[in-house]
C-alpha cells in the first residue's frame, strides 16, 4: 500500500469542557474515498476544520505527504493542495459563478496564475504577466465549471443558483485549487434523489483522477456506493473504521447512529436484491 | 449577523455582481478605456485651473483632496470591507510628520512627503496586525480609538508638535526648506495626488489583488480556504491606504502652513470620507470620486450659503442619503439599468427590518 | 504631613472616580444594550445624554423642579424620542452593513447636537440645586459631595434595576430573545420592530437620566456629546457587551481610571491612556471583563 497523502494522529480539540474531537486517527490515500459518518455533534465538521487549519488542535498532528502541517494557517494548507467544501455553502456573493472559481485559480498553488506565496500581494500588482495569467485562469475556471455541470451558468450570481447548483459551485471552487486532497462536508444534503446519482458519479470520477477524498455524509446509500472505507465518529471519538458493508452492519454503529429500523431495512433489501 | 433572520445578504452587495465583467476577459479597449478616462480627467483638471479664480480654485483643491481621501479609504473600507473609522489618524499623522520634519529637521517638502507616507504606512502595518483580527463594529471602534489616541498624544508633546497651540511650517525667508507652492501650485499637487490615487484604485480593482480583497470582503473564511493569505493582504491594504492618506495629509499640512490637532485629527473628516465612498458606491473605482465631488460640493455650498445651520443640514443630508442610497450611486445606477427598477424606495425594502 | 496629603488626595480621587463611574455606568448601559441586542453602535448616544440634561434644565427654569425629581419626566420624554427614532429611522437600515448604521447615527448626532446649539446656544450650563455646595465630611480628610452621591446612587440603582428588568419581566426577556435570534423570536410572536424600538427607547431614557444627573452636579454643553459617546464606548467594551453588569464594571473602572489618571498624568494625556486601553482591550480580549465571547465572535458585517 502506498503512503497516505493526508494523515491525522491523535487529533483532539476541546471547546470549553466539550471534547469536540478526541484522539482521532485517519489516513487518506490517493484514489480512495474515506466516508465519515456519525450522529450530529459527533465532531465531523470540527474534524475537517482541524485538517484544514481553520481550527488549531489542542493535541495531535496532521501530516501532508509526511510533512507536519499541524496548526498551519488555512491558506498554506490550501496552497499545499488540500481543498474543502463548507457544509453551509460560502460563495462570494458579489462575484459571478465564474469569478468564484477564478479566485481559487489565482491563489491556489498549483495553478498557472499563482506566484510563490511570498510574493502574493506584490505580485498581484504586476500588469503584464498578471494579465496573461488571468486569461489562462479564466479558461481553467470555465473548464472546471463544465466538469461540475455549471457550464451554462458562468455569468450568474450565486444567489440565483438552485441548491444543487450551489453545491456544484462549492465543489467547483474547491476543484479550482487543483487539489490532491478534497474534503467534502455533506455535499449531498438537501439534494433530491435524482440529483444524488450525478453527484456521486462526479465524486467517483474525481477518485479515478487520483484525488484523495474524505466524505462526511448522512446519506448511507452514497456511503455504500462510493466509499472505499468508512470511519464512524461518536462523541468526538472514532468508534470504528472498515469497509462500508462491515461498518454499516456493525452493532455498535447501529446502536449509536443508524438505528435498528435501518439495519432491518438494509438487510431485508439485500436479501431481496433492492437498493436501500 | 446579529440574528438569524436575514432577508438579504448583509454584505450589502446586490443580487447581481457589480464587479469586473463576467466570463471571458473584456476586450482590449474595455481594459484600456478607464486609464484613458483617468488621463483625460487629469488633463481636464489642468484645463479647469485656467478657468477658476482664486476662491474657486481653493474649493476645487479641497474637493480634489477629498477625492484622494475617499479613494484611499475605499481600498480598506470599500474593497476589503473593513470599515476603518480612524482614517483621519493617518491623515493627521502624515500631516504632523511632514510639519515636524520641515520645521525641526528643515527637510524639503518633497522629501518630507514620501517620508511621512512611509512612516504612516509602517505605523498602520504595525497596529493593523492585531486589530485586523477584529471585524465589523469592533474594528471600526478600535481604529477610532487609535485616531483619537494619536490626537491626544500629538496634543501632549508640545515640544515636538506645538501641542494644542499648533505648529507652523516655515514657508518664507531663508528658514524655509521649500517655498510655499501657492494656490496654483497646491491645486496641481492635489490634482496629481488625486490622479495617482485613482490610478492605484484602478490598478487594485482590475488586478489579482482586487479579487483577493473582494473575496475577503464577501467571505473571509472561504477566501482563506482558497489560498488567500488574509492576514498579509489585509495588513498590506491598510498600510497602502494609510500611507496614501498620510501623503494627502502631508500636502494639506503644507498648504495650511499652521496646523492644529483638532483640525488634523477631526473625526468629521473620517466621517466625510466614509459618507463620500458609501454614497458614491463602495468597492468601485468611480464611486468614491463621484461621492467625493458631490458631498464636498454640497458641504462647501451649505457652508457658504447657510453658515449658521450648515452642519445641521449636513447631518440631515447624511441621514437621508444613507437611508435612500445605501449601496451608493454607482451601484444603484448599475442595478437600476440592469433590472429596470429606478425607484430608490427599493432600497428601503432591502435593508429595513 | 505630606504623606497624609497625598493619601487623602488619592482617597478623594478614588471616591470621585467611583461616583463619576456610577454615572458613566448609567450612560454606558444603554449604549451597551443597543449594541448587544441590535448590533447598532449609536454614535448619537452622547447627544441624548446632553439632551436629557437640557430637558432637566428647562424643567428647572420653568417650574423650578429639582433635577433628580424631574428624572421620571426626563426618562419619559427621552424614551419617547428614542422609540420614535428607532422605529422610524434606524429600523430602516438595520440589515445594512456596519458602516451604514454608523453613518446614520453619526448624522443623527450632527442633527441633535447642532439642533441643541441652535435652540440653547453652545454656552455651558448647569442646574442650580440647594445642595450643590453641601458635602459630607469623611475620615481621611475626604469630602463627599451630596449631589454626586445622589447621582451615583441613582445611576447604579437604575443600572441594577435594568438588569433585573431584563431577566425577570416579559418585556426584558422579549428584548433578550430578539437580541439572540430575531428570526426565532418573531416566530414566537414577538414584534421585532416594536421590541427594537423599546430597547432603543430604554437606552435613550437611561442616557437622558444620566444627563439630568450630570446637569445637577456639574456643567454641560452640546460640545460634551462626543465625550459621552466615547466614554460609553470605552466603558461598554471594557466591561463587555451583552451584560448589564458589564456596563457597571466598565463604567466604574473608567471613572477610577480617569480620576487616578488625572492625578498622575499631565494635561489631557489621560484621554490618550483611555484610548490606548480601549484599543488594547479590543485587541486582546474583545469580550471585555464580563462579556461573553459569543458577542465578540458574532459581531461581523
Amino acid at each position: 500500500m502506498t503512503a497516505p497523502v493526508l494523515q491525522a494522529r491523535g487529533l483532539s480539540r476541546r471547546f470549553g469542557g466539550l471534547h469536540a474531537t478526541h484522539a482521532v486517527d485517519l489516513d487518506l490515500y490517493s484514489g480512495q474515498i474515506l466516508g465519515v459518518i456519525g450522529p450530529n455533534g459527533a465532531g465531523k465538521s470540527t474534524l475537517i476544520n482541524l485538517l484544514t487549519g481553520h481550527l488549531r488542535p489542542h493535541a495531535g498532528t496532521v501530516l501532508l505527504d509526511g510533512r507536519d502541517v499541524t496548526g498551519a494557517r488555512p491558506w498554506h494548507i490550501a496552497q499545499a493542495g488540500v481543498a474543502r467544501t463548507f457544509q453551509i455553502v460560502k460563495p462570494f456573493r458579489g462575484m459571478t459563478v465564474a469569478d468564484n472559481v477564478v479566485v481559487a485559480g489565482l491563489y491556489g498553488a498549483r495553478s498557472p496564475g499563482a506566484p510563490e506565496s511570498g510574493t502574493l500581494h506584490l505580485g498581484a500588482l504586476r500588469l503584464g504577466a498578471g494579465r496573461r495569467g488571468l486569461a489562462a485562469v479564466r479558461r481553467d475556471a470555465l473548464e472546471t465549471l463544465e466538469r461540475v455541470g455549471l457550464a451554462g451558468k458562468a455569468h450568474l450570481a450565486p444567489a440565483e443558483l438552485s441548491v444543487a447548483d450551489a453545491r456544484r459551485l462549492e465543489l467547483a471552487k474547491a476543484l479550482g485549487l487543483r487539489p490532491r486532497v478534497l474534503l467534502l462536508d455533506e455535499v449531498l444534503a438537501g439534494l433530491r434523489p435524482g440529483e444524488i446519482s450525478p453527484a456521486l458519479e462526479l465524486i467517483d470520477s474525481l477518485r479515478r483522477d487520483g484525488l484523495a477524498l474524505l466524505m462526511v455524509e448522512h446519506v448511507m446509500s452514497a456511503i455504500s456506493a462510493v466509499c472505499d472505507r468508512v470511519l464512524v465518529l461518536h462523541q468526538g471519538e472514532v468508534l470504528t473504521t472498515g469497509e462500508p458493508a462491515a461498518v454499516l452492519s456493525d452493532e455498535r454503529v447501529i446502536a449509536v447512529y443508524l438505528g435498528t429500523r435501518f439495519a432491518k431495512r438494509s438487510s431485508t433489501a439485500e436479501s431481496e436484491g433492492e437498493p436501500t | 449577523m446579529p440574528a438569524a433572520d436575514t432577508a438579504a445578504p448583509a454584505t450589502g452587495s446586490p443580487a447581481r455582481p457589480a464587479g469586473p465583467s463576467p466570463g471571458l476577459l473584456p476586450p482590449r479597449w474595455r481594459r484600456v478605456a478607464p486609464w484613458l478616462l483617468l488621463i483625460a480627467g487629469v488633463l481636464a483638471g489642468f484645463g479647469l485651473q485656467t478657468q477658476l479664480y482664486t476662491g474657486q480654485e481653493r474649493t476645487a483643491s479641497t474637493i480634489l483632496m477629498f477625492v484622494s481621501l475617499a479613494v484611499a479609504w475605499n481600498l480598506i473600507g470599500g474593497y476589503a470591507g473593513y470599515a476603518c473609522f480612524g482614517q483621519v489618524g493617518f491623515f493627521g499623522l502624515g500631516g504632523y510628520s511632514t510639519a515636524v520634519l520641515m520645521t525641526h529637521v528643515h527637510l524639503s517638502f518633497w522629501l518630507a512627503l514620501p517620508a511621512s507616507a512611509l512612516l504612516v504606512g509602517a505605523f498602520a502595518a504595525l497596529i493593523g496586525a492585531p486589530l485586523l483580527r477584529l471585524r465589523g463594529h469592533y474594528f471600526a471602534v478600535a481604529m477610532l480609538g487609535v485616531a483619537e489616541g494619536l490626537r491626544e498624544v500629538v496634543t501632549n508633546v508640545p515640544g515636538l508638535t506645538g501641542g494644542g497651540a499648533g505648529i507652523t511650517v516655515p514657508t518664507v525667508d531663508a528658514g524655509a526648506p521649500t517655498r510655499w507652492l501657492g494656490n496654483d501650485g497646491f491645486y496641481i499637487l492635489f490634482l496629481v495626488l488625486a490622479g495617482i490615487l485613482v490610478g492605484v484604485g484602478l490598478l487594485v480593482s482590475t488586478s489579482r489583488a482586487g479579487y483577493a480583497l473582494r473575496a475577503i470582503n464577501q467571505d473571509e473564511d472561504a477566501a482563506a480556504a482558497m489560498g488567500i493569505n488574509t492576514t498579509v493582504v489585509k495588513t498590506m491594504t491598510l498600510a497602502v491606504s494609510a500611507a496614501l492618506t498620510g501623503a494627502v495629509g502631508a500636502a494639506y499640512a503644507f498648504q495650511q502652513v499652521t496646523i492644529y490637532p483638532e483640525r488634523l485629527f477631526d473625526v468629521d473628516i473620517t466621517v466625510l470620507m466614509v459618507v463620500m465612498v458609501v454614497l458614491g458606491g463602495a468597492g468601485t473605482v468611480i464611486g468614491p470620486v463621484i461621492g467625493a465631488v458631490a458631498v464636498a460640493f454640497a458641504s462647501e455650498w451649505l457652508r457658504q450659503n447657510y453658515p449658521m445651520v450648515h452642519t445641521f443640514l449636513l447631518g440631515g443630508l447624511i441621514i437621508a442619503a444613507v437611508i435612500l442610497l445605501p449601496q451608493g450611486f454607482t451601484t444603484y445606477v448599475h442595478d437600476a439599468v440592469r433590472t429596470r427598477r429606478f425607484s430608490p424606495l427599493a432600497n428601503l425594502r432591502r435593508y429595513r427590518l | 504631613m505630606a504623606r497624609d496629603g497625598v493619601m487623602s488626595q488619592f482617597l478623594q480621587a478614588t471616591l470621585y472616580g467611583l461616583l463619576q463611574g456610577g454615572v458613566f455606568a448609567l450612560v454606558a448601559v444603554g449604549f451597551s444594550l443597543v449594541w448587544g441586542v441590535m448590533n447598532v453602535v449609536n454614535l448619537a448616544h452622547g447627544a441624548f445624554v446632553v439632551a436629557g440634561a437640557y430637558v432637566a434644565f428647562e424643567l428647572h427654569s420653568w417650574i423650578g423642579i429639582d433635577p433628580f425629581l424631574a428624572v421620571p419626566v426626563v426618562a419619559a420624554v427621552l424614551f419617547a424620542i428614542g422609540y420614535l427614532v428607532q422605529r422610524y429611522l434606524v429600523n430602516l437600515v438595520i440589515n445594512a452593513p456596519v458602516f451604514i448604521t454608523l453613518l446614520l447615527t453619526f448624522g443623527l448626532q450632527l442633527v441633535i447636537v447642532n439642533g441643541m446649539i441652535m435652540l440653547f446656544t453652545a454656552n455651558y450650563r448647569s442646574i442650580p440645586t440647594a445642595y450643590a455646595t453641601t458635602s459630607l465630611a469623611l475620615p481621611g480628610d475626604v469630602r463627599l459631595p451630596v449631589g454626586r452621591l445622589m447621582a451615583a446612587l441613582l445611576a447604579v440603582g437604575l443600572t441594577l434595576a435594568l438588569g433585573y428588568l431584563m431577566r425577570h419581566t416579559r418585556v426584558g426577556l422579549a428584548i433578550l430573545a430578539t437580541g439572540m435570534d430575531r428570526g426565532a423570536a418573531r416566530l414566537m410572536g414577538i414584534k421585532a420592530a416594536h421590541v427594537y424600538a423599546l430597547t432603543f427607547g430604554l437606552a435613550v431614557a437611561m442616557a437622558g437620566v444620566a444627563g439630568a444627573a450630570v446637569g445637577a452636579i456639574g456643567t454641560f454643553s452640546p460640545a460634551d456629546a462626543g465625550r459621552f459617546t466615547v466614554f460609553s464606548f470605552v466603558a461598554a467594551v471594557l466591561g463587555g457587551l451583552g451584560t448589564m453588569s458589564g456596563a457597571l464594571y466598565g463604567g466604574l473602572l473608567l471613572g477610577l481610571a480617569e480620576a487616578w489618571g488625572g492625578q498622575l498624568l499631565p494635561g489631557t494625556l489621560v484621554n490618550a491612556v483611555a484610548f490606548a486601553v480601549l484599543v488594547v482591550v479590543l485587541a486582546v480580549r474583545p469580550q471585555g471583563l464580563a462579556g461573553r465571547s459569543f458577542y465578540a465572535a458574532r459581531v461581523e458585517v
